[in-house]
């Protein structure tokens, strides 16, 4: 159950954040998915893998791209 | 001595590293930069063949079924890899040496780059296992897009920002038929997976091993600049200081076989994969000096014609015999010094003149008469002139494509061979022989000794190879005899 | 096949789909660079499930564990190890590329790629 739960967060999440256009939220968006993802990892037995996750998919990636977003304009278009 | 297997790629990974880190020490680490660039064609000369097991993990073998499994990451390191890895290795040395005298104040990132690059290609040539190989494919990739960036041309940021947006939407997709491949056989390691699929442990007519296939083949196009990407290839070559084109078109080449034969080990029993690889040696070929013939700037021109050379390399691989593979494989060799040779020559114009444009150039060989001529010798080494290395590598080819029974093949190839002679010396003409324009003023008369150095070193092993081929090709048949 | 392992294949598949769209479609160049990151998270997602068992046990042996109880009921830990790898991997590629196109937006000021990449291909046409 969990997974149909984790599998639909990812799949909004990654739709929402590519249709946002404040590009700060879509940033903030791909860190959940990134956290997401982290947790089905656990979910299939790979705990050092989620741990790399949670970290690289859900707190750099999103930084490096709100980061990106503050030296450049916010809005898409 | 094989504990100096793993130093071919240590040794420079190791020096871009510190290099980078102690920039600051000009002087020292020019020097430093020097010595690692001149270890590096020895270390492989120096090293015994034989294999490397990482970590000390000997191959198990299995009692039951007696097949070999291997848990560790496994380096082989062959004649075919001794020749290609001191080759690199040559090059790497020549392009740091001009790049060393060029300026004054040299840039540590650049140097890590440019060492990061050898090493990436150095391992992907010598690992037998799949991901191994993909994560140096990725950290090449990385590599190429530095050397790129860090060019003075304009434009080359966004060509850098085209080709790695390009590459990271391949590299996820070799890596997801490399997933595959281990869904089905459980290793990663390549004999391992040839193995299984020649002993018919993977049912080779299952839509997902051609699928992988499909996957694989697609990032290989990606590495290799192969149609559709050869726009994209010859626009790097374009965007980066000549010396680093120098060294791009040497990592195109050598991850272009390295991924290919990895590839030719576990799928040659499908008989699809041949027809692809020829496929689109063939496209390549006629798009690359179609292209060439259209292009006015010369860089452009040569890293078309570079495209359309690789295409040579891989119809060799694809007709899948040993005469044939042996033929590829040396023109693969060939292609490194050729290009290489023209990349700097042309570069020393650049220099020179600051012109890139044919149109507007003229009468250089009353200015340059060395570079004029030596570039003359590499152009003919490329379109296959006797008695340089171009000529016996494609004549092995043609007479490869005859005995396979495809004299269209032979017959295709002769004609690339005298279309890459024509667009050679349309440009040769137009550059060297044509009287001299009134606006063009050449500047800066000296070519830098460095490259005029580089220059003769690599037509000193043109026409070595070109007279005694046997040295190389004997070599890389036993290769071949020993994966068919 | 498990539920799980087939709800996980669809979620990477939908990613994957999702990424490649948008890294094809999408005119802006930071939304572009997040449906490759989207990519790399369904590669690596249908690696790790590769490696997973339908009722198995993480792959770390604690003292106390039977071995061979161990060796049939533990996750396959290869693909674990390679993701680790990619995982990286992917960040530092996407580290690069947001560099790049913090450089190139001082030159021109706007994150389209229409206006971004298009100077190359038009300096290409004046020299053809």
């Amino acid at each position: 159950m969990l997974e149909f739960v984790l599998m639909i967060i990812i799949v909004v999440s990654a739709i929402l954040a590519l249709i946002q256009k404040d590009l700060l939220k879509a940033a903030i968006l791909t860190g959940f998915t990134g956290a997401a993802v982290a947790v089905l990892f656990q979910v299939l037995l790979a705990p050092d893998v989620a741990l790399t996750q949670a970290i690289v998919g859900a707190a750099i990636v999103p930084v490096f791209i709100a980061l990106a977003v503050k030296k450049t304009q916010r809005s898409d278009g | 001595m094989n504990e100096l297997i793993p130093l071919m790629v240590i040794v420079p990974l190791m020096a871009g590293l510190l290099i980078s880190a102690f920039s600051k020490f000009n002087k020292a680490t020019k020097i430093f930069a020097f010595v690692v660039a001149i270890c590096l064609p020895i270390i492989p000369l120096a090293s015994n063949y034989g294999l490397h097991f990482f970590g000390g993990y000997e191959p198990i073998v299995d009692n039951v079924t007696s097949v070999m499994f291997h848990p560790a990451i496994t380096y082989s390191f062959t004649f075919l890899q001794q020749i290609f890895i001191a080759m690199i290795g040559i090059l790497t040395f020549l392009v740091v040496f001009i790049y060393l005298t060029k300026y004054k104040e040299i840039s540590g990132p650049y140097l890590f780059l440019l060492f990061l690059g050898t090493a990436a290609v150095t391992a992907m040539l010598l690992t037998d296992d799949i991901f191994h190989m993909f994560v140096f494919f990725e950290i090449l990739a990385l590599a190429q897009v530095g050397i790129v960036a860090a060019s003075s041309i304009d434009y080359s940021y966004e060509m850098a920002l085209k080709y790695m947006i390009l590459g990271s939407i391949g590299s996820p997709i070799m890596l997801l038929g490399i997933g595959f491949l281990l869904a089905m056989t459980g290793s990663v390691n390549v004999t391992d997976i040839a193995v299984a699929v020649h002993n018919g442990l993977v049912d080779i007519t299952s839509p997902v091993f051609l699928l992988s296939l499909g996957l694989i083949f697609f990032g290989w196009l990606y590495a290799s600049g192969l149609p559709p990407f050869h726009t994209i290839k010859s626009g790097i070559y374009s965007k980066a200081e000549p010396h680093g084109a120098a060294l791009l078109q040497s990592f195109t080449v050598i991850s272009m076989i390295s991924i290919v034969l990895i590839m030719f080990r576990i799928y040659s029993t499908l008989p699809i994969f041949e027809v692809l690889i020829v496929f689109f040696s063939i496209l390549a070929m006629i798009l690359g000096v179609s292209l060439a013939l259209t292009q006015t700037d010369f860089r452009r021109m040569i890293g078309f014609l570079a495209v359309g050379e690789l295409g040579f390399i891989g119809l060799g691989i694809g007709l899948g015999t040993q005469y044939a593979i042996t033929a590829g494989l040396f023109q693969a060799l060939n292609e490194i010094i050729i290009t290489a040779l023209l990349f700097i020559g042309f570069g020393a114009i650049v220099n020179a003149t600051n012109e890139v444009d044919t149109r507007k150039l003229g009468g250089l060989l009353a200015y340059h008469p060395k570079v004029s001529i030596m570039l003359l010798i590499g152009g003919l080494a490329m379109a296959g002139v006797p008695p340089l290395s171009g000529f016996q590598s494609k004549l092995m080819l043609v007479q490869a494509s005859l005995s396979c029974g495809y004299p269209e093949i032979s017959i295709l190839a002769i004609m690339v061979s005298i279309a890459t002679f024509v667009v050679f010396v349309k440009t040769y003409y137009s550059m060297f022989l044509k009287p001299k324009p009134t606006e063009l003023k050449v500047e800066n008369m000296e070519v830098p000794r460095a490259m005029i150095f580089a220059m003769g070193v690599l037509l000193i092993i043109i026409v070595v190879l070109g007279i005694f081929p046997d040295v190389v090709t004997a070599g890389i048949s036993n290769f071949v005899g020993g994966i068919l | 096949m498990a539920q799980t392992q087939l709800v996980i294949l669809f979620t990477s598949a939908a990613l994957i789909i999702i990424g490649l769209y948008s890294a094809i479609f999408i005119d802006n160049i930071i939304k572009k660079i997040i449906g490759i990151s989207f990519i790399e998270e369904g590669a690596n997602l249908f690696i790790v499930a590769i490696g997973y068992k339908p009722g198995g046990v993480v792959p770390i042996l604690m003292p106390g564990m039977d071995t061979s109880w161990f060796a049939a009921n533990a996750a396959y830990p290869l693909p674990f190890g390679l993701v680790l790898t990619s995982i990286v991997i992917g960040a530092s590629t996407l580290a690069v590329m947001l560099a790049l196109v913090m450089v190139l937006y001082r030159r021109y000021g706007t994150l389209s790629t229409k206006v971004m990449l298009a100077d190359t291909s038009k300096q290409e046409e004046y020299n053809e």
